[in-house]
This record gives structure tokens, C-alpha cells and sequence, in this order.
């Protein structure tokens, strides 16, 4: 299931779409970790992170140190969002995202990449608006395939 | 889960937390320049070439549908259209022998050096996925068996492109010249000055650095490789001076460069040896 995150997360878009692209390997985690927060823990999320940086070219300890941080969060305010309405978690999410981009934004600061803040902050955007979706598909599946 | 349990399971994950921050920072540290994960890549690249292949696959798709698809009157079209080129350009080719000649001469003339140009070109495929839109890198299909080297130059039919930063078994990793930590020495042809042309993250921009405030320098220049960097042979089309900023209270021109290349755009490119 992860793999197929991965691999959408590599699939190619259109050279304008690019950096507004949001990331969807890290929404999978955060569905799975609200879905099994047993299962799901920071060790996975790290390890993920790892095979991101490996797959993507970037420093390893860019994309762990993110999802490490996001899902600790998400690990920590679980029982609260797992509760919450649709439109309640698009705003849980939106807080989320922020420490991750935060912490993206940081690095990349470190590391001399330059980046457009406006980008990160439409990726935010588009991440929060394609979550309820992305919930509903990723749910379908689960409900599906582990019953 | 039972209330106490959680309790205890938080004081773990916060432990847990601590400890992957630190592992994660550590590994940054230690992996700025990408040397410890080139190697990981290398010795992994069985599984992840094929993950690359899964991603670029729907484009490919798209590709040869839309291949498939063509007409057969735009074929012939076409098929006109690149055979006119092809004969003008071998028309222009005619020339390049005698020019050669003349150039190894004047050069002689002259007492200085000779630059050897390439004399291989091998065409590589990107494999079209999408990395980090931070960096500006991209994937090639040759890897170790087509004798790629480190630094080896990269061109499109426009324009230089980058070079190949890390060789694995069956593909390659380009850095483009627009990447951030990517630089390379230029040469204004009109002027004959050299210019140290650095990325800037941005695929349709670089910018050209540390040029003085009297340098004589115009929109419209047009830049090519120097050969002085010892990575890039000499002569390949590096971009065109778009924009020339002049703030007095800089020591500095701001020279914005519009690479010639189009970059991660392209589907083939070509490598010189």
C-alpha cells in the first residue's frame, strides 16, 4: 500500500503542476496512522522517510525527519481527530502540515535549497483540500481488503 | 487500549522521537552532499530501477498511445519537415571540416593550447518521474555498462544540460546546471571575458555571479561553456543574459541567465565523451 504511495508520489506531472505538488506519501502515513496508530509508529515513519530520501535524491534524514515529527503528532492527537467531521479534520490536518513544512522549510534553508514560499504554502493548501478524498479512497480500500 | 498503557506509550514515543530527530539530523549532517546515500543507492539500485519504471510508466503509456494515435498525414508531414532540417543541416556541416582546419591553424599560430573536442555521443532516455521538487535532478536509462563517468557532460539539442553526478547499474543521475549547488564557468563570446555562472533551484534561470558594475555585459549576450572548469568541454551553448539588474548598492550585477536547454522537459539527451 505504501509502495503504491511511493510510486504515485514519483508518478511525473506537468512542469507547472510540479511544485505545488503535495505530499502524498506523508497523507498515506497519516491515514495509517489514524487508522492503526498501533501498527503505525514512529519507526515506520522514519524507515519511510529513509526510502523516500533514497528514492528522491535528497540528503538522507530530509523527508524521516519530517514524518518522524508529523507522525508523532499525529500519534499524539489521535483520539481527538479520529473523532472529528470531515471538514474538522481538513482544519487538524492543515495545523499538522504546518510543523512538517516548517521543518521542510528549515532544512532546505540549512542545505542552500532555494525554494518559493508560496509553493509550500499552496502545496499546504492542496494537501488539506485532496485529504477528504483521499480519506474516503484510502478507507474504501482498507474497509475492502482487511475485514 | 487501556488509559494507563497510552500513558506509558507516549513517554516511549516521546523517547522515540528524540531519538529519530537525532538519527535524522546526524544523517543530514553527514550525508549533505548526497556521498553516504550515493552508496546505499548504488548497492540497492536492483530495487529501485524497477520502482522508477512503475512511476514513469502511465507516461510512457500516454506517450505511445499518443504515438500510435498519429495520423498518417501528420506523419508525412513531419517526416518533411525533419527531412528539410536534415538536409540544411548537413549543408551547414560541410563547412565544419575546413573550419576545423583553419582553427587548429590559427590556434597553432597563436601557441596555444589544444582543445580536443568529443568525439562519442551516446543518446539516453530520461525516465520521467518526478523527485524532490527542490532539487534540480534527473534519471537516466545508462548506467555502469555503458562506461559513464563521474562529471561527464550532458547536452540537449539546444544546449548544455548538466553532468552525470552518481552512475548506477542501469541508470544515472544528471545534475542540471540549474541546481542550487551547481556552478560552472562561462565565457561571453562577444567579449571574450569569463563569467561564473552559478542554479538557482529554478529550471528556467541562472544566474550569472560576481561580475563588477563597469563590466561590459548587455541583454541579448549570449554564453557558452569556457572548458576552463575541466568538466565541460568547450564551446557547448550554455544560455542567453535575459535580465541585467543594476543596484549601486551592491558590489555585484544581478545578471539573470535563461538556460538554452529545456531541461527536465526533454525525453532524450545526449552524452559527449
Amino acid at each position: 500500500m505504501l509502495l503504491f504511495g511511493i510510486i504515485l508520489n514519483l508518478f511525473p506531472l506537468p512542469q507547472i503542476l510540479l511544485p505545488y505538488k503535495p505530499p502524498i506519501v506523508l497523507l498515506f502515513l497519516i491515514y495509517w496512522a489514524l487508522a492503526y496508530p498501533n501498527l503505525i509508529n514512529l519507526t515506520y515513519a522514519f524507515s519511510t522517510g529513509l526510502i523516500m530520501d533514497i528514492l528522491l535524491i535528497t540528503p538522507l534524514g530530509y523527508h524521516s525527519l519530517c514524518f518522524t515529527i508529523t507522525i508523532y503528532l499525529i500519534l499524539l492527537y489521535y483520539p481527538q481527530i479520529r473523532l472529528q467531521s470531515n471538514a474538522n479534520k481538513m482544519f487538524s490536518l492543515l495545523i499538522i502540515l504546518i510543523p512538517y513544512f516548517l521543518t521542510s522549510t528549515v532544512v532546505n534553508k540549512i542545505l542552500g535549497i532555494n525554494f518559493n514560499i508560496l509553493e509550500v504554502i499552496a502545496s499546504v493548501l492542496i494537501s488539506v483540500i485532496i485529504w477528504p478524498a483521499l480519506f474516503n479512497v484510502l478507507r474504501f480500500i482498507r474497509q475492502k481488503y482487511t475485514s | 487500549m487501556n488509559n494507563d498503557l497510552h500513558f506509558k506509550d507516549n513517554n516511549i514515543t516521546i523517547l522515540k522521537l528524540l531519538l529519530y530527530f537525532l538519527i535524522s539530523v546526524s544523517f543530514l549532517i553527514v550525508d549533505k552532499n548526497l556521498e553516504f546515500s550515493n552508496k546505499v543507492r548504488i548497492n540497492m539500485s536492483y530495487i529501485i530501477h524497477p520502482i522508477y519504471l512503475a512511476a514513469s510508466f502511465p507516461s510512457n503509456l500516454f506517450n505511445s498511445a499518443k504515438n500510435y494515435l498519429n495520423s498518417k498525414n501528420s506523419l508525412i508531414e513531419e517526416n518533411k519537415i525533419l527531412k528539410n532540417r536534415v538536409f540544411i543541416q548537413s549543408g551547414i556541416i560541410q563547412k565544419i571540416p575546413a573550419l576545423k582546419q583553419q582553427n587548429k591553424r590559427l590556434k597553432k599560430l597563436l601557441g596555444s593550447s589544444n582543445s580536443q573536442s568529443s568525439s562519442k555521443i551516446l543518446i539516453a532516455t530520461l525516465i520521467k518521474v518526478d523527485l524532490s521538487p527542490f532539487s534540480n535532478k534527473v534519471i537516466i536509462d545508462k548506467g555502469k555498462n555503458d562506461n559513464l563517468y563521474l562529471g561527464q557532460t550532458v547536452i540537449d539539442s539546444e544546449g548544455i544540460l548538466g553532468q552525470i553526478s552518481e552512475i548506477n547499474y542501469d541508470f544515472s543521475v544528471v545534475t542540471l546546471i540549474s541546481d542550487a549547488g551547481h556552478a560552472l564557468l562561462g565565457i561571453n563570446p562577444r567579449t571574450s571575458k569569463r563569467i561564473f555562472i552559478s542554479g538557482t533551484g529554478d529550471n528556467r534561470k541562472l544566474k550569472a555571479r560576481y561580475i563588477s558594475l563597469n563590466e561590459d555585459i548587455l541583454e541579448g549576450d549570449i554564453l557558452i561553456t569556457s572548458g576552463l572548469d575541466n568538466v565541460f568541454p568547450e564551446g557547448h551553448l550554455i544560455g542567453e543574459i535575459s535580465k541585467i539588474n543594476r543596484d549601486d548598492h551592491n558590489d555585484f550585477l544581478d545578471i539573470t541567465v535563461i538556460p538554452s536547454s529545456s531541461m527536465s522537459l526533454n525525453r532524450e539527451v545526449m552524452l559527449l565523451w
